[in-house]
């Protein structure tokens, strides 16, 4: 047996290789003995499954290959049959050619694995550095206030002085969500993520959720309907409550000034779930990219200057990572409406006195 | 605030900036203002000057601010308002069972942390005189008589609801955990029934007509515990 040297970078697929290899002579020795071919007819069969085989794999198993068809052709076809002997120089030739084109192809088959990994590589260098710019573009803007806003403020004009106040509360409040969103993401990525399970209850969540918003919500009314016999139900409600601010978050900066915004919650029979969902009057979000939003770094097509385009994706981390999903389809009346759903398979006890 | 003696607030953060911005924060609202680097200084601070308050950062070089505060309530019963960073809630939880009263989280406003200190300072000056009445919003009760009065009108509370609002009445401004509510008022083997909580305090918040947002006297730490503030500030 040849060395079984995983080829670079086909470390598992040493085994698959030979057994295909292995197989395939099989096939075309047991083929060769019931078709009415010649024996030279049949050099050339074994030469076609050679040059297929060594494309797709590693060089020792092509060369393995290479071996075998030659023993199987020579031993099986070649009179006398059944015996090594009867090579002359045509004979030969072709066992030569088996041997040439084991190596050239499979050659060409790491030459192609080679270009594939290069290919993904410079993919992930292009998206490291786009990462890298928008970060670094998100950081300087609010920095950029912050040493403007400073120099101002030495101004005398009370008014102007105010004004210079709020530009800075906004971009200290950008980069606060920036750096929150930057650490959230890589918590969910690196798995440090241990969602705590616990009963909550709805009304709890959502005014949580509302107050981690605070003046993002601007001058939008916001509307909450949870039904009066609402259960308690299991959840992460720190993760929950991060959910919910993200999507009112989201609704407020989406659409138009004053307009509503709808919290609601549901228990939901088939599957049993529980439904938060929030509503907006907006434009909405298109068929086409609404699973793409969910992707980190995907904005949509109305989405505003700045950001990254982190939010939803750690919408639907923080969900899955409860066991549940978030999903977006159209309300009624034309907005985005976002619905958040969570198993419901335990019922809280009641407690008694 | 300026009538009365300056409270001594002790302010333990490693970060010298941090620290110099909540001195002219608290300056200014009339505090007299001490400072540490570490929990070793910390302590011998609390030892020597017994400050009326004590400002803790959790994430200290060189102890955990949860040992901190255990060598700490040794000493003395001082108010422990907790700094912790975002996403933290076992950290939270660890450092009030170990007798923190409150916590805040980076970053965070001024305006915020000052009615933090002045809630658990004033807790401190009235603890010990609860009364047997106690009035909040439109509510009154009687803690001997085990009356409610909502508006003048009796409501009716069962014997463990009014158990609960005892204990928040009697820990006022004072951040309490869900495993220690449990744990006091159904004993230790409850203290994993998160589900009697949220029950509980739905029935409370009904029956006293109380908002589930910062307008009302039950609030909501997530993931962590509830806060009965007597007099709640709407939020900004």
């Amino acid at each position: 047996m040849p060395d079984p040297k995983p080829t670079p970078g086909r470390p598992h697929g040493a085994l698959r290789d030979y057994s295909l290899v292995a197989g395939v002579m099989v096939l075309v020795t047991v083929a060769g003995s019931y078709a009415p071919l010649s024996y030279h007819a049949l050099g050339y069969v074994y030469l076609l499954a050679i040059i297929a085989l060594s494309l797709s794999i590693g060089r020792w198993p092509a060369l393995a290959a290479a071996v075998a068809g030659a023993m199987a052709w020579d031993f099986f076809f070649v009179p006398p049959k059944l015996s090594f002997a009867g090579i002359h120089f045509d004979e030969g030739l072709l066992l030569t050619t088996y041997f040439a084109v084991a190596l050239i192809g499979s050659q060409l088959s790491a030459l192609r694995a080679e270009l594939y990994r290069a290919g993904l590589l410079a993919e992930s260098e292009r998206m490291h550095q786009t990462l890298l710019d928008s970060v670094s573009h998100e950081m300087m803007t609010p920095l950029a206030v912050f040493r403007s806003a400073i120099e101002q403020l030495e101004t005398h004009d009370a008014e102007k002085r105010n004004r210079v106040v709020v530009e800075l509360q906004i971009a200290t409040d950008r980069l606060d969500r920036l750096v929150g969103n930057l650490l959230s993401q890589n918590r969910l990525e690196s798995g440090v993520l241990r969602p705590r399970m616990d009963w909550c209850e709805c009304h709890e969540v959502v005014a949580s959720a509302r107050r981690a918003v605070g003046s993002r919500i601007g001058d939008h009314a916001l509307e909450i309907e949870i039904p009066s016999d609402m259960p308690i139900f299991r959840a992460d409600a720190a993760l929950l409550e991060q959910a919910i601010a993200q999507l009112l978050a989201n609704a407020a900066l989406h659409t138009p000034p004053e307009s509503k915004i709808r919290v609601s919650a549901a228990v939901k029979a088939k599957p049993k779930q529980i439904h938060i969902v929030v509503t907006d009057t907006g434009p909405g979000v298109p068929v086409e990219i609404r699973e793409a939003i969910f992707e980190k770094f995907t904005r949509g097509p109305l989405a505003r200057k700045g950001g990254l385009g982190l939010g939803l994706s750690i919408v639907r981390g923080f969900m899955r990572a409860q066991g549940g999903e978030v999903s977006v389809d159209t309300a009624p009346g034309g907005g985005a409406r976002f619905t958040l759903s969570l198993p419901n398979d335990e019922q809280a006890p009641v407690p008694v006195g | 605030m300026k009538k009365e003696p300056k409270s001594n607030i002790l302010v333990v953060d490693d970060e010298e900036q941090i620290r110099r911005l909540l001195r002219y924060a608290l300056e200014e609202a009339g505090y007299e203002v001490r400072e540490a680097e570490s929990g070793r200084v910390a302590l011998g601070e609390v030892a020597l000057q017994a400050p009326d308050l004590v400002v803790l950062d959790l994430g200290l070089p060189d102890t955990h601010g949860t040992e901190v505060l255990r060598a700490l309530r040794v000493i003395c019963p001082v108010p422990v308002l907790i700094l912790s960073v975002q996403d933290n809630e076992t950290g939270k939880i660890a450092a009030l069972d170990a007798g923190a009263d409150d916590y805040l989280t980076k970053p965070f406003s001024g305006g915020e942390l000052l009615a933090r200190m002045r809630a658990l300072l004033r807790r401190v000056g009235t603890a010990a005189a609860p009364g047997n009445n106690f009035q909040f919003g439109p509510i009154q009760v009687d803690l001997e008589q085990r009356r409610v009065l909502r508006n003048g009108q009796p409501v009716k509370l069962t014997a463990q609801e009014f158990k609960v609002l005892r204990m928040f009445i009697m820990n006022r401004d004072k951040l309490l955990t869900h495993q220690h509510i449990l744990n006091e008022i159904w004993g230790p083997h409850a203290r994993e029934n998160t589900n009697y909580l949220r029950y509980y305090m739905m029935q409370i918040r009904k029956k006293l007509g109380d908002e589930v947002d910062s307008a009302g006297h039950f609030q909501t730490e997530t993931s962590v515990g509830y806060r009965f503030v007597s007099k709640p500030q709407p939020a900004a």
